[in-house]
């Protein structure tokens, strides 16, 4: 008993451990510089002026799908919008399709998706979520056609799409550089992740202190679980120094820069920069390599501070390191809590049970991964190392992706939030197409990975 | 003068609340802060995104938490200094 218990927590403590040094870092904490930025600097103006009542179809369908990848970050801004959209702007269809494209193509799940489970279910999940979320507004426009047209001239036509504004050339700039050092730190490409210079740090003590942590911690190669280098170490330290200095520098960040904040977001270079070191414990001490992911981070990351100082207003930064804070503190706590019980669920599931119900691409498995993740309501992002847990189990990727479309669409409490939006009938079948959807995706992707 | 601070009850409502208030006290506005958080009653304001913030009834901002001098200079205006 006891030693069960004990396997349990070394899974759960192995997987948040592998989470915290190995593949988050480097994708996990630009994302959400990323998120912050969009949050920021983007006017929202610059995507609600296409989706008003005078909007085309062809204009207010693929900017609504375009608005929940660039706006809808987080949950009090979709809602909002989504009422907005349907009682004073483009209507039902569009509504819906920015509200089913939100929550699932959003910077932080895509690269998490990516980095955690692979590309090839994160590029299907931005795909198939855009295509479906506007094949699912037209559907529900047509639908109910005729009460929208009375509805539409109930109301009054509003001033608030009218606005305009213009996302200046230097945004994008920010963007491209800020997404470059998201790509050069996760992108398993050879001239990144070779090391063209190494070196080793003397010392037997590196040895001694791997196989201790590997009795700690041990990898598990059946259930998943990697187990935590010395580098890995590091890195958690460092992560830990991250979280302490910016809570006293970035909480307060929106009425100005203090010692704290300048130390914290070294601190965070410093991290991006460590993490891209390859680091091999050998029988002598630590052989350290350069590679081509750190050169190119050093690089972007130098570019990125370099604009953040001379290109923008200094109100700009502060509201762009304060929307990313906002996002990290909102999603990480639960985030690590949900790493970990997803990876001790790993040592409780037979993984018989997984294989018997979605091991293979049948409609009644993708099913079964759509309605599994309609009940279990999981908070942003944890759908993710939940789905790691069903891969490394045995579930095939079909169902995996069925389930990883469904579960941010449709938990039960945001169903109650929708139906106080547009009423019962609309979102009774709005759940009926997502459900459709879904399996159907799910199914079609599982026939191409196979 | 009344303030209105629409917004269901995220950070950046409570940030635009502070901000409001601090402002006003410091321009020696007296000013009633109400905060809106119906759906339908945020919707019945011409804006589309929260934050909104609303002086005697009009639509100042929304949808961004606008900075420390517009605030004052909307709220001087809306007194007569």
């Amino acid at each position: 008993m006891l030693n069960y218990l004990a396997t349990l927590l070394q899974t759960g403590l192995g997987g948040l451990a592998a989470y915290l040094a190995a593949h988050v870092l480097l994708c996990l904490l630009p994302a959400f510089f990323i998120a912050g930025a969009l949050s920021a600097l983007i006017p929202k103006e610059a995507i609600t002026r296409f989706l008003g009542r005078d909007a085309p179809k062809w204009v207010s369908y693929p900017a609504a799908a375009l608005g929940g990848f660039v706006l809808a970050v987080c949950s009090c801004t979709i809602m909002p919008l989504f009422a907005g959209i349907h009682k004073k702007g483009g209507g039902l269809g569009p509504a819906v399709t920015f509200l089913f494209v939100g929550p699932a193509v959003n910077v932080l799940a895509i690269s998490f998706t990516g980095v955690q489970i692979g590309m090839d279910i994160a590029l299907a999940r931005i795909a198939l979520a855009i295509v479906f979320g506007i094949v699912i507004g037209l559907l529900m426009a047509w639908f109910f056609r005729r009460e929208d047209e009375a509805h539409n001239n109930a109301t009054n036509r509003s001033q608030a799409f009218a606005q305009e504004a213009r996302v200046p050339v230097r945004t994008w700039v920010f963007f491209l550089l800020l997404l470059a050092v998201l790509i050069a730190g996760t992108l398993p490409v050879g001239l990144l992740t070779d090391s063209h210079l190494t070196f080793t740090l003397p010392g037997t003590w590196a040895g001694a202190v791997q196989s201790w942590l590997d009795t700690i911690v041990p990898p598990n190669a059946a259930l998943g679980v990697e187990g935590v280098s010395v580098h890995g170490v590091l890195l958690i330290g460092l992560l830990i120094l991250i979280v302490g200095s910016a809570y006293l520098g970035l909480n307060r960040v929106d009425e100005g820069f203090n010692t704290w904040t300048y130390l914290s977001l070294g601190l965070i270079a410093l991290t991006l920069v460590v993490a891209a070191f390859r680091v091999v414990p050998v029988e002598d001490g630590l052989r350290v390599g350069i590679t081509g992911r750190l050169v190119a981070e050093v690089l972007l990351i130098a570019a990125v501070w370099r604009m953040a100082t001379r290109s923008f207003e200094r109100y700009q930064v502060q509201e762009w390191l304060w929307e990313t804070w906002r996002f990290a503190r909102q999603i990480i706590p639960l985030l690590l809590v949900g790493v970990f019980l997803a990876a001790m669920a790993r040592a409780i599931i037979p993984a018989d049970w997984v294989r018997a119900v979605a091991g293979s691409n049948t409609l009644w498995a993708n099913l079964i991964g759509v309605l599994f993740g309609v009940f279990m309501y999981f908070p942003t992002l944890v759908e993710v190392p939940v789905a790691q847990t069903f891969l490394s189990l045995g579930m095939h990727r079909g169902p995996l992706l069925a389930y990883l479309l469904a579960d941010p669409e449709l938990s039960l409490q945001s169903i109650l939030i929708t139906n106080s939006v547009i009423g019962r009938k609309r979102t009774a079948l709005y759940v009926v197409l997502v459900t459709i959807f879904s399996t159907i995706s799910g199914l079609v992707f599982g026939w191409f990975v196979r | 003068m009344e303030i209105k601070i629409l917004g269901t009850g995220c950070t950046k409502c409570r940030r635009l609340e502070r901000l409001a208030r601090e402002v006003a006290g410091e321009l020696g506005v007296e000013a009633t802060l109400t905060k809106v958080k119906d759906m339908a009653e945020i919707m019945a304001y011409d804006i589309i995104s929260t934050p909104g913030l609303v002086i005697d009834e009009e639509v100042r901002a929304a949808g961004r938490i606008p900075q420390r001098e517009e605030v004052a200079a909307w709220i001087r205006q809306a007194v007569g200094l």
